[in-house]
Formats: structure tokens, sequence, C-alpha cells
């Protein structure tokens, strides 16, 4: 089968095409170009370096695959940075890797591959997809520690047939040990943790390189009683401690960002805890289910166990078994069933306002 | 992979080297290899062939031996004569050159500027013709540098250098004229002089010959300063050793490629345009230049809505080699600066592809490659 890896120049994928090659795929490579200075240059920092696509190269050489660094810049800025401003603009807490996925790997990519004439796109993703039946499915990864099937959610079952996670069954001590004995230089390379494109740079840098959130406004408590002043709300999320004006012994946190009225709503830990939210633009792998569920409200959170249930199209209300802190609006809300991946949605920021009162 | 029936369509980019180049290379290095600066009989051995093959050089670019200069490629060469005469002190002297040259004047242009040196850039017309007028009306008493290739390396349509050249220094006697004429070479017979240049950069490697030697021509009415500081190799221009092989090789490919100039020329003219005609008739293409003069072995073609990334990648894993824009470092490439001082809208800047024939072209590759290109954007539409 051909198969068209994306290949970040990190261990895990590197194994991928490793892995594929060597069960008699015929592999393609592939480092996608998705982000780049004033000067087309690739970054310096983060992830998509320079250094990384040359170990992506490297790494394609060894397994005698061919390689290529494709141009997703643009795809790349119109639906994840922009998104990502946007989402920060107003007060929320994005995750550019989930719509990453969701619209450059698994939409364009997987559009180029076909053009390609491969059958499938293969990723370097812990987690894992179980044919059970006549229906895919998509599970946690078998190590847990480093499952990413969070960040995954909105794959559809359709999706799923043309996608391959070959390190859904290893560990990430096996991925390192098969790429020593593949003879990969990527073997023992550090794994990346940054947003790609913000790098070690402090993300509020990058957000306000873009717009202008510097107006100073009131940091005000859930009364509305004016406690303190900020010079602009980018400079907060929902959960955040730092930087908060101190309360008489208990801490306080962020609870609410007010983009409209430029308002910072902080409070106890207390008012940090939800109970009941609202999901929005929510997918299912395999369409609804109701019964045995629990949620990850972040990634690599614990799951809590929830309740489901529909609002309306693409809505749905999660009522958690145990109020949990950190529900943060702009996040993903996913939901599994013990280990398969039923499906997720966005944490609204609407609903969540009345489920504090 | 199978790769040895890949049909090599990018000589644009790099040519293969000729049999006797290559010969030649060899030779020099087995027997010539001391360092022609040197005082003994080894020595003598590679200063007579490097003298020899700049005699030859010479005659064939209508120069005299005393204005070739060997460098390390085109780019060197362009470098020399684009930033050598700001080189010695800040001076009120402009540069003049176009939109669309190599990034080896391009980027010497840019840099001449973030040093405080002015420069202007013509533009050029939407086939790819840069503006005779504007170019002159940019020249004034104080360009030191006016320099305009001579045919463009992404589309390869030609310049009117010789009237530009000519106007120019009726214009303003003292500027230098500089053409890179590295694309040229192996589609036309150049004499440097008959052209009315004063200086150009040529490199080895288009032509069939090693890679890592150039020529600096210059007129002997002119003098640079130095680029390179060391030794006094070259007649005192040019430091470091000299690459006599490379020099071996390079006389060598031109000789090949001057008698078999004729029948080159045709087969590929020949395979262009069975090439061309197969793809207009089957599929939505426009051909850069078609109706305007431009070298025998370029053919840049927009494919309409097709992303030539992909087209490009889809053709390489079928066995044809071609290549579009720049590429940068990473190996992604950029959209084109030639394409896009060409006026071409956004959307079809990237639906461009270059491919380029060369001496080693044979009869039914045309033919083959636009079978191949056919299938290939039906697929991928």
């Amino acid at each position: 089968m051909r198969i068209l890896v994306a290949m970040s120049g990190g261990v895990d994928s590197s194994v991928v095409a490793g892995l594929l090659k060597s069960q008699g795929h015929d592999v393609i490579g592939v480092t996608m170009k998705l982000w780049e200075g004033p000067n087309g240059e690739m970054p310096e920092t983060g992830c998509c370096t320079a250094a990384d696509s040359e170990d992506a190269r490297k790494v394609a050489a060894k397994l005698d695959i061919p390689y290529y660094v494709l141009d997703y810049t643009a795809s790349f800025s119109d639906n994840v940075i922009d998104n990502f401003v946007d989402m920060y603009s107003q007060g929320l807490t994005p995750n550019p890797c989930v719509e990453c996925n969701r619209s450059v790997k698994f939409d364009h990519f997987i559009d180029q591959a076909k053009k390609l004439n491969c059958e499938k796109v293969a990723t370097g993703h812990y987690a894992k997809i179980v044919r059970n039946n006549d229906s895919l499915e998509l599970h946690k990864a078998d190590y847990l520690e480093k499952d990413q099937s969070y960040v995954l959610h909105m794959l559809t079952a359709d999706k799923l047939s043309k996608i391959d996670f070959p390190l859904g069954t290893i560990s990430k001590p096996e991925v390192r040990q098969i790429a020593a004995s593949l003879g990969l230089k990527t073997a023992f390379k550090k794994d990346s943790q940054d947003i790609c494109f913000v790098g070690k740079k402090d993300y509020r840098n990058f957000v306000s390189s873009r717009i202008d959130f510097s107006s100073s406004g009131n940091i005000v408590d859930k009364y509305d009683n004016i406690i303190g002043t900020h010079d602009g709300v980018h400079e907060f999320t929902v959960g955040q401690r730092k930087g908060i004006p101190g309360g008489q012994g208990q801490p306080k946190y962020v609870t609410k960002i007010d983009v409209k009225n430029n308002k910072v709503f902080i409070g106890s830990k207390a008012d940090l805890t939800t109970k009941k939210f609202i999901i929005e633009d929510v997918s299912f792998v395999n369409g609804e289910e109701f019964e045995n569920l629990s949620i990850q409200t972040r990634y690599n959170s614990h799951d809590i166990p929830c309740k489901l249930q529909k609002i309306d199209n693409f809505v749905y209300e999660i009522e958690l078994d145990q109020p949990t802190l950190g529900v943060a609006p702009g996040q993903f809300g996913v939901i599994y069933n013990d280990t398969k991946l039923v499906g997720g949605g966005r944490i609204s920021s609407k609903i969540l306002e009345n489920v504090n009162e | 992979m199978k790769r040895n029936d890949y049909l090599y369509l990018d000589h644009a980019a790099t040519t293969p080297m000729r049999e006797s180049a290559f010969e030649a290379f060899k030779n020099a290095e087995e027997f010539a290899y001391a360092n022609s600066s040197g005082g003994h009989e080894l020595s003598r051995r590679a200063k007579n062939l490097l003298e020899e093959s700049r005699d030859f050089i010479a005659s064939y670019f209508g120069a005299a031996p005393s204005e070739i200069t060997f460098t390390s490629g085109g780019t060197e060469a362009d470098n020399w004569v684009i930033k050598a005469p700001f080189m010695n002190s800040k001076n009120s002297q402009n540069l003049v050159t176009s939109k669309i040259e190599h990034e080896a004047v391009l980027a010497s242009a840019e840099w001449l500027e973030t040093q405080g040196q002015e420069v202007n850039y013509a533009s050029c017309n939407k086939d790819g013709q840069v503006d005779v007028n504007e170019f002159l009306d940019k020249c004034n008493n104080d360009t030191a540098i006016a320099s305009l290739m001579y045919a463009n390396n992404e589309t390869g349509v030609v310049q009117q250098i010789e009237k530009i050249a000519k106007e120019v220094k009726i214009k303003n006697p003292e500027t230098l004229f500089h053409s890179d004429v590295v694309q040229a070479v192996s589609s036309e017979k150049l004499d440097f002089h008959k052209l009315g240049i004063d200086s150009a950069a040529v490199s080895g490697h288009k032509i069939g010959g090693p890679k890592g030697i150039g020529i600096m021509f210059l007129s002997s009415k002119y003098k640079l300063p130095n680029y390179f500081h060391g030794g006094k190799q070259e007649l005192e221009k040019r430091a470091g050793t000299v690459n006599v092989s490379g020099v071996a090789g390079l006389a060598a490919a031109l000789k090949e490629h001057q008698d078999n100039f004729d029948n080159e020329k045709k087969i590929i003219l020949q395979e262009r345009e069975i090439f061309e005609n197969e793809l207009k008739n089957a599929l939505e293409v426009k051909i850069v230049g078609e109706k305007i003069d431009r070298l025998c072995h370029i053919s840049n073609i927009q494919f309409k809505s097709v992303n030539s990334e992909t087209l490009m990648v889809a053709l390489d894993l079928k066995g044809l080699g071609v290549s579009r824009g720049s590429a940068c470092a990473s190996g992604a490439q950029k959209p084109s600066h030639v394409l896009v001082a060409m006026n071409v809208p956004d959307i079809d800047v990237n639906s461009h592809l270059r491919f380029s024939f060369g001496w080693n072209t044979k009869e039914g590759d045309g033919k083959y490659a636009s079978e191949i290109v056919i299938n290939t954007v039906k697929e991928i539409l």
C-alpha cells in the first residue's frame, strides 16, 4: 500500500516511516512546512525548524524513501493561527493542535495524499484505530502516558479509514529502541512540547503582536467589585493564578474573561469549580452514545465520569459526576467509553457562567 | 525506486557532466594536479593546461584571455561585479537592475541596499520582458553598474541586452554594464564584445561542465577591486588555488558544446515543441513567453487549477524530475519572484512548473514527458 507519512523530524514519526517501510509498504515521507518567518525562512525555535526537516530528510534517506517538504503555510495560517489569535481575543483558551489536526493534518494532508495515489496517511500520534466488526473505532494508545487521542477527537470513522497510527500499541521507550535499531539519528532526540509557532516565547507576545489588546481595564470579583486593573485581557486565561492581585490569605484565580467589557473576573478556587457545561461543534467517531461515559476537559487530564445530553444539533450538555476545576472555555471536552473515544466538542463560554452561580 | 528510467528535465538547474568534460577533469587531476602557481615541472603542467583552457574559453566568447577570470561559479562572479564597486567607500553612485534577476544578483543588490547604497529595480511586462525605457530611465550620471540578465532562468525569456547595453552606454559611458548569462550559454552563441557588455557571469555546470567552476568576464576597459583576498593567483585578481581540473572540464564541455551545438539545439527545440503541443492539446495550459524570444531549452508552463507543488511531487514519483521556483533551505519551494514581477495573479503563481531540456535530451523525451504530465495532471485535478 502506498502511504504518505507526515514526518516532523522527531523520533515518533521517524519510527512510523521505518515500521511501515519494514512492513513492505510504499512509503513517502513529507514534512509539512506550517509556519515561516517574514522572509519565508523556517522557524528557528519550537518544532518545524529547518533543523527538524533536515533530521526528517536524513531519516528518509536512511530508510531510502522519497521525501518532500511541502508548503502548508497558507492552510496553517488561515485555519490555525487566525483561530488561535481570534480565540484569545474572545477570552477563550485555544488548543491549536486540535485545529491543526482538524484542518491541516487530517484534511488538507489527506487530500494531498489522495492526489499522490496514496491509500492512507500515517502520523506519529499515540492513538489506536481498532476495527470492531464493520466499524472503525478510535481508542486511547496502549501507552497511556503519551496518549494523544484527545487532540484527534474530531476524526470520524470515515476519516479513520484513510489513517494509520502505527504507534498506538507501542510504548515510547520501545519507539526509541526501534529508532536505534534502525539506526535513525532521531532515536534519542528530545520531544518538543511547545506550541510550534510560538516556540519558547510567551504566547502573549505572539498574540499581542497580531492584535492590539493593550487597552487596560478592571479586574473584578464575581459581584463586579473592582479589585485592581490590568493592561489587556490577552494576558489572562481562565484558571490562571499568576499576576492576580493577592487576596487575604486565599489564593485567587481568573474565573472568567469578558472581552466585550474588557473585564477580568477573579475568584476563589471554588468559583472555578464546574459541574455542568456545554460543548459545541460536537462530532462523534461513530454516532452518539450515552452510556458509561467519561470526559477529559484538557489534554492529558483525568477522565471524569459524566452524563451527556443533547441540547441542539452539534450542541450537548455535560454533567460531571464530581465537580472539577479548570474547565476552560475554548478547550475541548472529549468523551470516552473506557478507552474508546466517542466524540468531542469545544467547551462553550455561554452556559458555564450560569452553572457557576 | 526505479531510477534507471528517470527522465531528467531540470537542466536549467544543472546539467549532467559531458563525457569529454569528465575525461578532461580526471586527466587534470591525474597529470596536472599541482598548484598552477608553483615553480616546478608539475606546476608548469597545470599552468599550461590552465592557460590553454583560458585561451579557448576566451576565444569562444570573443574575449581576450586576460578578460577571463575563473571563479567558483556564476554566483561568485555576480557577487563580485555587483558588490565590489561599492566596497571601497560609501559613494553616491547607484546600481540599476531588474526585478527578475537571478538570486545571485538580486540578493547582492538587496545586501547593498542594507549598506545604504541606492539600488533601482526595473519591472517587466506580463511576458517577463524587462521594460527597456524604464531600465534606461533609472540609469543616470551616478549609475556605477547596470545589471541585466541575458535570459531569465525560470522562464527562458530573452531580454534585449544588445539594445539596452548600447543605450545605457550612450547615456553614461562610465556605467559598467553587467549581464548574468549563466542560463543563456547552453542555448545561444554569445560574443561578449559584440553584445556590448562589459562584464558577464558564466557557470560551468549549466553547460555540461563540472560544478564549482565559473567565469567572470570583465572587459579590459575596467578594473574591479578584488573580492577574495589572499594569494596572488589569477593575475592577482582572485585569491585561492586555481581549480585547474574544473577549468579543464569547463573548456572541454564548451568544446563539445560548440561541436554539437546545431544538432543538440535542433533536438531540444523539436522535443520541446512536441512536449508543448501535446500538453496544449490535452490540458488547459499557458506557456510563458510562447510567442516571444525565449531560450530553446526552457518551458515554463502554467497548469490551470493545479497546485504545482503537488504536481511536481507526483511527477517525481513517476520518474520525471522538474522544478518550480527556487528552492529554499528546507527544500520547500517558494513562490517565484519572477512570476510575481510578471504580475501573475496570486491564484496562478503556484500553478507553474519549469521543464528544461539539455544536451543529453534525446528524440522521444518530449513525447514521453508529455504522457506522464498529462496523465498525472488528470489524476490530481
